[in-house]
């Protein structure tokens, strides 16, 4: 049963990471693999608001948050809308350059120290004891609920809000939008500040839960398989992609050794590329596309 | 297919003058006077900087390799410091249980490269662009998290301790011996990479880059042409692991994570992608630059106090030359190099009338 619940909360934060990775997709056709590097921005954002502001939590969530979504903006503005056009392979490289750019200033800016902001939050990590001998820590039932929030309410901003329905369309065919008067360009920052958002929310969450340092963009980077697996242009591919991914690990490392947990996702990534390249819930022609 | 841009003034009537290696006296002078130097080098260099050569001569084999791959037949590989690290293991592993030679050694990395090239290969045979991208990541992680396993089972995590090696009863040691041995290694190599690319496989490979569909109506066997590519290339990869290994003298799994494969795609954008001339110029400029600068961060005091965070601002350093070159200039070093040649070819004239 805690199996269950472990497996749940490794999902619940492989999907805040993987929704980034299809949001970006989605509106530029990139693979970000510096997805890692705004995720550590924006948690250092909010620890340096957190050591400057220690009364209140919710400033500097607030503030790392924000700043991971003006990173995100920023990447779009400064390197990818030159390279629109270009072959996939190009923005793949692109980002891969930027991320160890983004890597060495976070390091060079708050030094390759491990800190642990729980430590600041106070001790307020005592555990619920839930029926069935469960303990969940508050931080868990966040990402949980964050997670839940999120794979609820983005199809739902996509369908229904006006900024929603224009992402849909530039994903779709971005001239035809451009055409009926979207700003494209705005559009895809937004996509891009939301990514960069969503992975900062990833980001506090591993910070708080486990520690914070620019060691953790590893972390980050691997958010691409179950968004892989799921379809990258698919939001509703994420949740099972998310599990698949959650589930081999937890299991992997538990059962097999805890080293595997870092190889299961791409093991299972490089299955699911060789029966399924475009994703449970990706668009088939995507392929011939790239 | 020259390594050289042809001349201005000089008609080729033949084939055979078009894919000569040294067409002209010009480039046959030139090239004989760079041999002259590169053999005189170890005697003016000191021994730090004859290191800082045979380093680059190593990376130069792993970048043709992964240009080939990349830049040649357009199949993009982010598994290179895997492979890398899969020919050093290998050679590592042979020694540790059966104490081989370095020549078996050698080999024996080559061919476990040129097998792990068809396996990872095969996706290729279905996934393109950005999914063979994360496929091979992916088989990077996988290889890595392998080799640390084998290295944890065997020598209980602390790496391997590899014998300096003796190459027809002389023995590999000291700066200088191994530039020796290198600088033939990697000119043979750039010889055989040369002579690959100006024969049937290059320019299969080449239509494959430019469109595998049209390649495939020219009756290019497309499958057995990439599967070719990548276990040519993860071949050399291997061997040039194998000699990084030796060369180092230890081999262990920390030193082929994600910063190597960095390291290979900075050298072949930096320098180039699908030109030769380019895999030479990157592997240069990567391997050389950053003790340029450290050597000139020594003279400001200002860096000086911040240690180590100069090596970080060094690696970002590269990331931001890598950005700048992807947005201003793809065709790298290189090209900067193609277009100093034009203005001096075309002076007074800004342009060739035919160029594109």
């Amino acid at each position: 049963m805690s199996l269950v619940v472990v497996i749940l909360i490794q999902a619940s934060f492989y999907a805040l990471l993987a929704t980034g990775y299809v949001l970006i997709y989605r509106s530029t056709r990139v693979l970000n693999l510096a997805h890692g590097e705004l995720m550590v921005f924006g948690a250092f954002v909010f620890y340096q608001a957190l050591t400057m502001f220690p009364g209140s939590p919710a400033t500097a969530v607030v503030a790392g948050l924000l700043g991971g979504a003006l990173l995100g903006a920023l990447v779009y503005f400064v390197v990818m809308r030159p390279l629109a056009g270009y072959p996939v392979a190009v923005g793949v490289l692109a980002t891969i350059a930027l991320s160890i750019l983004l890597r060495s200033l976070i390091t060079a800016i708050w030094s390759g120290q491990t800190r642990y902001p729980a430590e600041l939050l106070g001790a307020r990590a005592a555990p619920w004891d839930l029926p069935g001998g469960i303990a969940l820590t508050p931080i868990d039932a966040a990402i949980v609920a964050a997670a839940a929030a999120a794979l609820l309410g983005l199809p739902l901003m996509l369908q229904r809000a006006s900024t929603g329905v224009a992402m849909r369309g530039v994903a779709e065919n971005a001239v035809l939008a451009a055409q009926r008067g979207i700003n494209i360009h705005a559009i895809n920052a937004i996509s891009w500040g939301a990514a960069g958002l969503m992975a900062t929310l990833a980001g506090i969450f591993f910070a708080v839960k486990v520690r914070l340092g620019p060691d953790i963009w590893i972390v980050g980077l691997a958010g691409f398989a179950p968004a892989l697996i799921g379809g990258m242009d698919s939001l509703r591919g994420v949740a099972l992609g998310a599990l698949i991914v959650a589930t081999a690990e937890v299991l992997a490392s538990r059962y097999i050794a805890p080293q595997f947990a870092l190889a299961a996702p791409f093991l299972v990534l490089l299955v699911a590329l060789w029966i399924r390249p475009w994703g449970l819930y990706g668009s088939r022609e995507e392929l011939e596309r790239v | 297919m020259s390594v050289f841009q042809g001349n201005p003034g000089t008609l080729k009537t033949t084939h055979a003058e078009d894919s000569a290696l040294l067409p002209t006296w010009f480039v046959r002078f030139w090239a004989a006077v760079a041999i002259l130097v590169l053999l005189a080098a170890p005697y003016v260099l000191n021994s730090f900087w004859t290191g800082i050569v045979n380093q680059t001569f190593i990376a130069l084999i792993g970048a043709l390799a992964l240009n080939l791959l990349m830049g040649t037949t357009g199949q993009i590989s982010l598994g290179h410091a895997g492979f890398v690290g899969a020919g050093a293991f290998t050679a590592a592993a042979l020694i540790t249980q059966f104490d081989a030679p370095f020549g078996v050694n050698l080999l024996a990395a080559t061919v476990v490269g040129a097998i792990l090239g068809v396996l990872v290969g095969l996706p290729a045979l279905r996934l393109k662009g950005l999914y063979l991208a994360v496929s091979t990541l992916a088989a990077h992680f996988v290889i890595v998290v392998a080799m640390g396993q084998y290295q944890s089972s065997v020598s209980y995590g602390a790496g391997f301790t590899m014998p300096a090696p003796s190459f027809l009863g002389w023995e590999l040691s000291g700066e200088r011996r191994w530039f020796y041995f290198l600088l033939p290694v990697a000119l043979l190599t750039l010889l055989v990479h040369v002579n690959w690319l100006r024969s049937a496989f290059g320019r299969a490979w080449m239509a494959i880059h430019h469109r595998d569909v049209s390649a495939s109506a020219l009756g290019i066997d497309t499958a057995r042409f990439k599967l070719l590519a990548f276990s040519a290339s993860t071949a050399v990869t291997a061997f040039s692991g194998a000699l990084w290994g030796y060369y180092t003298g230890f081999v262990s799994v920390e030193a082929f994570d994600i910063h190597l494969l960095i390291q290979y795609l900075a050298i072949v954008i930096i320098g180039g992608l699908g030109s030769v001339l380019g895999s030479v110029l990157g592997a240069a400029f990567v391997m050389t630059v950053p003790h340029l600068i450290a050597r000139a961060a020594e003279g400001v005091p200002a860096l000086k106090a911040m240690g180590a965070s100069v090596f970080e601002l060094q690696i970002g350093l590269f990331g931001l030359i890598m950005l700048l070159f992807i947005l201003l200039e793809p065709r790298g070093l290189a090209g900067l190099w193609f277009r100093v040649q034009a203005y001096f070819q075309l002076w007074p004239f800004r342009f060739r009338a035919w160029e594109r």
